[in-house]
């Protein structure tokens, strides 16, 4: 490690969420404690470049927080906007929140998007983009994508079906790409001046099994071509692949991850690319460990990868004892800093580090 | 109704400095009495003129009550009682009337003879204020007079700390000082019992803070260490006697032992003989591990943490130092502090908060280039670190205290209005208890439902209870009585019985009301008429037709007369008594109405 610094939530989350101006924000979802949404500001000892071990200002502020009914397990920053967007599950609509931190420091709720979901347990996974007016995509299913337009709540797209399979994650590629993981690990691909055409871009095979997936792809450029940037998909028994969207066909690479097996679900499986290191991934989601590659050196031979870096903080963090250890909700990378990860556990614990590359690179 | 006003002369959105002031039921309690460690004049003090404008603070304060030993919190109490003037009660812990005249007379030397300010308190005041002091034992219920009763809480924090109840009759107000929800390596967390208070008044510092793990700044810690011994450098810890010193001891020996490092440390010896003093203090104050530890040796029986001398400063070689006073001020730590300033590969490690014209605050704010006595420049080569263990309650902290004590209301102190409104909105919701934050000098008023207790007659109370429905364990049940007020006592008695003891007579009230009715029949037809509407109408109630010519509704007579110049009218007399008054009304205004014609 360059540098670890652990905190401690009231209550663990399952997402972090990067904004401009160095802001972080996370969603506690605690059974006494309810369920908030924090905008937090990191400790100016992680802002500068050289480290201050002993630095004063070391904690994590809460610049301001909002209160939800329901449990919130998605969040989006609505681009060029002061909006943010929830989901989740025990809630069928999306929120919508206001962040005036200037004013004062209560976290909005401004207004619901309705949405068609309707099962308890799952929902809908989002993705925002500001391009011509702020949209927000979602949907809990293949069936179920949309995309509205935030302010006005209009729907201005639906995505035709192609099954019913529960999704993982979205994303827009560009400013009319979409892209469509779902569990089963099948890629669908959308284009929003043509919303009959949603093509697959891989296809799973027919007979079921219990491996789920998840994607990670790089923040695209807005309203480019389509981004050569390729597509990672993880799998819950720690399958890596990498995809080039512009010929799926064959994948450009593919790896194994060294996880525990049997695995401990899919529910928060993370895999996501570095903002800043070409080539450079992390996953999450297996145990209380988060690995990180250097997907460069892979090809499609499926061997096993050696991780750069594991961070196994949140494996000890925790305060012992017979409870079962913690494992990792969420990691996401730092969007200036390049080898600074945040990741959180069950525990409630958030962790900020950045480790050193081992010798050889710089 | 009954208010406790809450009034903030120093804290209240004001980061610095605590004084609140208290009125409940009609005492009046200074909670607090802290300086502004920002300032360097006046407004380094509250401002008592707010208090009262004429009069003596000691006929209008019933007591003062110090939370711990930090001057901003007791910094201001030689001033206001010294030199404002204040004779009466002082309240603290046993730790806290020990420890602070210390801090005190140390901050008296800086700022008088360091930076030679006039307008401030003198030693001999120092001795005058803390006469007036009582200490008082956690859970100990003391009696200010009275009526005003106090009784202090472990707050964890530093120590001695404790939160303060405060009642009055059944009115009460909990005060938390500074606390910590979270056991450290030497202290226990704070700790409240269900008082269920109508105020509680919290600070609220690091309420919107998430603070950084214990274990990651241990860490960092103990890693400048090994890094600067390594180096063959010296590393320098200046400490107040007791407290941290003891936690970063601990934390050294249990490193040192398990990298089986050999560099020296070393306690300085003045530490030993203050630290003699106060450890009958501090084991009761401390948490179980360490009373255990101690029980087990003595405490400077570390295996790797020796006696100081002061030639040892000279010795080549690394080594680490903790050395008293605790902001390189004064005496031992400062004159070790002058030795190894010049040497790059030293290190100085400052431990908490230094107080501004201390050679701690000047390098912890980057002055690299000092003036020492004789107009000697120094430089600072070594690296200064700031380290800082000192532990507050955050907003998990907080929630979790308004659990335990359950109070009425919550008031939040030492933060910024803007910042807490998020806070303010979760205690709301989450307790259903309003809460306030009052700007510096601001009164805020909080109402409170006292409970009476009355005694209750069991003659009374058996009557009533055998009037209505079955009396539901649940669910309140409305009596009647009188209530007899005699000096403090209050007694809720039959309406006979407190005739009786108070030799009064019973009075009846009896109202009679005139009603003309046309009708130019015998008085006797008359009443035969009226007997038959009210029969017709009041067909729930007891109407009858007595052999004298009268009728009753229920208890309410009713006669008639001729009237005695107009043969065509009678006179019906309706007559009741108060208790009847809301039948009688209605039987007036009902035969007000007139008869109908058709009754025969």
């Amino acid at each position: 490690y360059r540098d670890l610094y652990t905190f401690e939530l009231q209550a663990p989350t399952r997402l972090i969420e990067c904004a401009r101006g160095n802001r972080v924000c996370v969603a506690t979802n605690g059974q006494s404690d309810g369920n908030e949404i924090l905008q937090l500001i990191p400790p100016p000892a992680l802002l500068t470049k050289e480290t201050q071990g002993l630095c004063p200002e070391r904690d994590f502020k809460v610049e301001c927080g909002g209160i939800s009914e329901c449990p919130v397990y998605s969040l989006k920053y609505v681009p060029d906007t002061s909006l943010l967007v929830t989901s989740g599950p025990s809630d069928s609509s999306l929120q919508v929140w206001q962040v005036s931190a200037e004013d004062s420091d209560v976290i909005k709720s401004v207004s619901t998007i309705a949405t068609e979901n309707g099962i308890a347990q799952s929902w809908a996974k989002i993705a925002t983009i500001s391009a011509r007016t702020p949209w927000v995509l979602h949907g809990s299913r293949l069936d179920r994508v949309q995309i509205t337009e935030v302010e006005s709540r209009k729907n201005v797209y639906t995505a035709a079906s192609r099954g019913s399979e529960e999704l993982s994650n979205l994303a827009f590629l560009d400013c009319n790409t979409l892209l469509l993981c779902c569990a089963t690990g099948r890629l669908c691909l959308g284009d929003i001046r043509q919303p009959q055409a949603l093509m697959e871009a891989v296809s799973v095979p027919l007979a079921p099994c219990s491996e789920q997936w998840c994607m990670g792809t790089r923040h695209g450029a807005q309203c480019s071509e389509l981004s050569s940037q390729p597509v990672a998909r993880l799998s819950s028994r720690g399958l890596l692949t990498l995809i080039d969207l512009r010929k799926t066909s064959e994948f450009l690479a593919l790896a194994k991850a060294r996880v525990p097996s049997p695995g401990s679900g899919a529910e928060f499986l993370c895999v996501s690319w570095a903002p800043a290191l070409e080539g450079y991934l992390a996953i999450s989601g297996f145990d209380g460990t988060v690995h990180v590659y250097d997907s460069q050196s892979w090809d499609s031979s499926g061997r096993e990868a050696e991780p750069i870096f594991v961070h196994k903080g949140h494996a000890f963090g925790g305060a012992g004892g017979s409870r079962d250890p913690p494992l990792v909700t969420v990691h996401t990378w730092h969007l200036q800093k390049p080898r600074t990860l945040l990741s959180a556990a069950s525990d409630g614990s958030l962790h900020v580090w950045d480790w050193v590359q081992p010798c050889g690179k710089c | 109704v009954s208010l406790v006003f809450c009034w903030c002369p120093g804290a209240g959105q004001d980061v610095g400095r605590s004084c609140i002031l208290v009125s409940i039921a009609g005492k009046n309690v200074m909670l607090d009495c802290g300086m502004h460690m920002g300032y360097n004049d006046d407004r380094r003090f509250p401002d008592f003129s707010y208090i009262t404008q004429n009069g003596r603070l000691t006929d209008f304060l019933d007591c003062v009550i110090i939370s711990h030993f930090h001057l901003d919190h007791c910094g201001a109490l030689p001033y206001f009682s010294e030199m404002v003037g204040y004779d009466g009660p002082i309240y603290m812990t046993h730790p806290t009337k020990a420890i602070c005249p210390i801090l005190l007379e140390d901050y008296r030397k800086i700022t008088v003879d360091k930076k030679g300010e006039t307008n401030f308190f003198t030693s001999q005041m120092i001795k005058d204020c803390m006469k007036k002091v009582v200490a008082v034992h956690l859970h100990q219920t003391v009696q200010v007079d009275e009526e005003l009763e106090i009784k202090a809480y472990y707050a964890g924090h530093v120590l001695g700390a404790a939160m303060f109840q405060i009642k009055v009759g059944c009115e009460s107000v909990v005060y938390t000082g500074d606390y910590n929800m979270t056991p450290d390596r030497h202290l226990g967390a704070a700790w409240i019992d269900k008082c269920r208070p109508d105020l509680l008044i919290s600070e609220s510092t690091y309420a919107t803070t998430i603070r950084d793990s214990k274990r990651c700044r241990e860490r960092d810690f103990l890693k400048k260490v090994h890094e600067t011994v390594e180096r063959g450098g010296k590393v320098l810890i200046p400490v107040f006697a007791l407290g941290r010193a003891q936690e970063l001891c601990i934390l050294l020996e249990t490193f040192w032992e398990r990298m089986n490092l050999k560099a020296p440390i070393y306690f300085s010896t003045g530490l030993t003989e203050k630290a003699n003093h106060y450890y009958k203090l501090f084991i009761t104050w401390t948490n179980q591990k360490i009373r255990k530890t101690f029980v087990q040796r003595n405490m400077f029986e570390f295996k790797h943490i020796k006696a100081f001398d002061r030639a040892f400063a000279d010795n080549p070689g690394p080594m680490v130092v903790f050395a008293t006073p605790g902001m390189l001020h004064a005496g031992q730590s400062l004159q070790i502090f002058r030795k190894w300033a010049g040497n790059e590969k030293n290190m100085v490690i400052m431990p908490g908060y230094c107080v501004q014209g201390t050679v701690g605050h000047k390098i912890l704010s980057g002055q690299r280039k000092l003036e020492m006595e004789g107009r000697q420049i120094l430089e600072v080569k070594m690296q200064v670190e700031y380290m800082s263990f000192s532990a507050h309650a955050d907003a998990k902290g907080i929630m979790q205290l308004i659990r335990q004590a359950e109070p009425r209301n919550v008031l939040l102190v030492h933060g910024e209005a803007k910042k807490m409104e998020f806070l303010k909105q979760k205690i709301e919701q989450e307790f259903h208890v309003s809460c306030f934050m009052p700007a510096n000098g601001e009164t805020t008023t909080i109402l409170t439902n006292p409970c009476i207790p009355v005694d209750i007659s069991l003659g009374l109370l058996k009557r009533e209870t055998a009037i209505g429905p079955l009396p539901d364990a649940k669910k309140p049940k409305l009596m009647h009585g009188t209530l007899l007020m005699k000096d403090n006592s209050f007694r809720l008695v039959s309406p006979e019985q407190a005739l009786k003891e108070l030799g009064l007579a019973e009075h009846q009230l009896r109202f009679t009301c005139r009603v003309h009715i046309q009708d130019p029949r015998k008085e006797h037809e008359t009443v035969l008429r009226v007997y038959n509407h009210l029969k017709g109408i009041l067909k729930d109630y007891s109407v009858q037709h007595l052999p004298d010519g009268s009728i009753t509704v229920e208890s309410i007579l009713i006669q008639a007369t001729a009237h005695s110049e107009d043969q065509g009218t009678k006179v019906l007399l309706v007559s009741w008594t108060y208790q009847d008054e809301e039948l009688g009304s209605y039987l007036t205004s009902l035969l007000k109405k007139g008869l109908p014609q058709s009754t025969p």
